[in-house]
């Protein structure tokens, strides 16, 4: 009787974790499902009011259509130099500072700690007009640098402020052992820390490149020109419907446009997760 | 050259030698080109928008720029009623996706903190409205709610809850409730991770008195996780109203605030002021009004992390 109770216990519960597993993913991938779907459905099905929650007929003929209507290929380029430059040049910046603040003890240190907090918290529209008319005067409206430079603003302190955790946490005992052996401070940041704290940097760069694909304010205002616009400024045209271009089309560049961040996901999606909890206010 | 001699003295601990071996500019010289940097882009422009909302300033006409003190903020606060409908839309937007997110990102922790096999994959299912891009997350929600081809205009007919196709995004409440949804959805894995972390931090051995003690699956949640559980959710509240108030993407990707100022929020009405109508001086001091607000919030958020993470004091 008791093992009979135990066993129906048992179902029971993996019954509720099969339920509130097909709950959660239909929850989380449906509204996604609408987006592959709609894109592989024959264009001409949209003219008439007919919807269908399974495509009848299955097309790639949407997404050859992006290439051939628009300069699909360059929108493309645009979004990956952005986001990827943004990741260097941040990292580049954020590294030595993060490591700065995590290892020494100097003047200001705690102020500039505090500081670089609160920056981080100024909203984006404070910053839209200065920011404009500092990269009109540089003369760097639509161009990479511009851009790269207006991301920066968000992710430098964000990315700072990650490392600082992650240096934090290596012992100390590392670097002391590396400098007893002959090493300079640089040194032992360059051969003993940086490999040590690969996963955070991983981490902060993952951020930093979705955060950069995805943020569309900065390119809305400052690289819109036709040369230089990157898929967020792209898509929006396509929301208003002042593009004539019809949802087929739109379902495969918003599926192309998911792709690289989707494909960073998977490949890294372990060390996204202590990134995320250590605190992000903006993006 | 003393320093290094004594630094190389056996005598000298080891951390003490680590000290000696620093050189004073360096932690300067590694900071400098980021501060650089951040003052050039971060700091030199917040100072400017609050110097340009003191003045009456338009792009259109930049030569008639003229100083006004404090006339904007009179202005914003004592006469503009949009801007007072937007500081209550900021409140309405806020607390209503803060409160939906929680709600459904809580009972989704407990769920992914229990153990069984495919607890891996599913944490990373839910991880994936956050990755999407906001713009696709824009086209998504728009495309389902489509006032000719949306699957839910097609469903509500299918199940005879509406007699024929609406224009929900032509709605004042409608494109709101759209925008919301589609923010509850992007947003939510955010807390999921936030409060699945602190979840995995509680020590077992509490349950296993309450256990002892004879308490239930409710008694166990309501009176050990809940009790330590409360922190954190009151901090991922914070953080995220924080980030929802000057939240701008994607509700102008959504609705570009309209229809007419439906969905102007703070931020948005700013954004308006400086991009469409070139009023830099006004738009300015509607943005510097926000960041005040936010500055507040701000150190609340600061006093937490200086509890929890020593090094900044």
């Amino acid at each position: 009787m008791r093992v009979k109770r135990h066993v129906f216990r048992q179902h029971f519960r993996t019954l509720l974790l099969i339920i509130g597993t097909a709950l959660i993913v239909f929850y989380c991938l449906m509204p996604f499902y609408w987006v592959l779907s709609v894109s592989i459905t024959p264009e001409q099905k949209f003219y008439a009011r007919d919807v269908r929650f399974i495509p009848a007929e299955v097309t790639l003929a949407n997404y050859g259509n992006l290439f051939d209507v628009l300069p699909f290929e360059r929108y493309f380029l645009n979004s990956t130099i952005v986001a990827s430059t943004t990741v260097a040049f941040s990292l580049l910046l954020a590294i030595p500072a993060a490591y700065s603040f995590a290892r020494f003890r100097f003047r200001g240190r705690h102020l500039l700690i505090r500081s670089l907090l609160l920056l981080y918290m100024i909203p984006t529209v404070v910053l839209l007009v200065p920011l404009l008319i500092i990269l009109k005067t540089l003369g760097m409206i639509n161009t990479y640098r511009g851009l790269i430079l207006a991301e920066a603003s968000n992710t430098i302190p964000f990315a700072i402020w990650l490392l600082i955790g992650f240096f934090m946490a290596l012992p100390r005992e590392l670097e002391e052992a590396a400098l007893v052996d002959g090493c300079t401070p640089l040194g032992a940041l360059i051969r003993v820390v940086l490999p040590l704290s690969l996963p955070g940097i991983v981490a902060a760069g993952i951020f930093i490149f979705i955060a950069a694909w995805n943020h569309f304010m900065y390119a809305f205002m400052f690289a819109s020109g036709e040369e230089i616009k990157t898929l967020p400024v792209v898509l929006r045209y396509f929301i208003r419907g002042e593009s004539g271009i019809f949802w087929g089309t739109i379902m495969a560049s918003a599926t192309i446009t998911t792709l690289p961040v989707f494909a960073v996901f998977m490949f890294f999606q372990k060390y996204l997760i202590g990134g995320m909890t250590a605190g992000s206010v903006k993006g | 050259m003393l320093g290094r001699l004594m630094g190389q003295l056996p005598v000298v601990s080891r951390t003490k030698r680590f000290h000696l071996a620093q050189k004073d500019w360096l932690p300067y010289a590694m900071i400098a080109p980021a501060v650089v940097l951040v003052s050039v882009i971060l700091v030199y422009p917040a100072l400017t928008a609050v110097r340009a909302s003191l003045f009456d300033m338009n792009l259109l006409r930049m030569f008639e720029t003229e100083f006004v003190g404090l006339a904007n903020y009179k202005k914003l606060l004592f006469k503009d009623d949009i801007f007072l409908g937007s500081v209550l839309r900021t409140f309405r937007w806020t607390g209503i996706v803060v409160v939906v997110q929680t709600c459904l990102a809580l009972p989704v922790a407990l769920f992914l903190n229990l153990k069984f096999g495919w607890r891996g994959v599913l944490r990373a299912i839910v991880l994936i409205p956050w990755v999407i891009p906001t713009a696709v997350t824009a086209i998504i929600w728009v495309y389902m709610f489509d006032a000719n081809f949306g699957v839910v205009n097609e469903l509500l007919v299918r199940l005879g809850v509406i007699q024929s196709y609406i224009p929900w995004i032509a709605d004042k409440k409608g494109s709101f409730f759209i925008v919301a949804m589609a923010m509850v959805w992007h947003g939510f894995p955010f807390m999921v991770i936030m409060l699945l972390a602190a979840l995995q931090s509680f020590p077992q051995d509490l349950y296993e008195a309450a256990r002892i003690d004879g308490a239930g699956i409710w008694q166990s949640f309501r009176y050990v996780t809940l009790p330590q559980l409360m922190p954190t959710i009151l901090l991922v509240l914070l953080l995220r109203s924080m980030w929802l108030s000057h939240h701008v993407d994607l509700i102008y990707l959504i609705t570009d605030g309209g229809p007419g100022v439906a969905n102007f929020t703070i931020p948005i009405y700013a954004f308006n002021l400086a991009g469409i109508e070139m009023r830099i001086g006004y738009a300015s001091a509607v943005a510097v009004i926000l960041a005040i607000m936010l500055l507040f919030a701000a150190q609340v958020y600061i006093r937490y992390i200086e509890k929890s993470r020593e090094y900044l004091e």
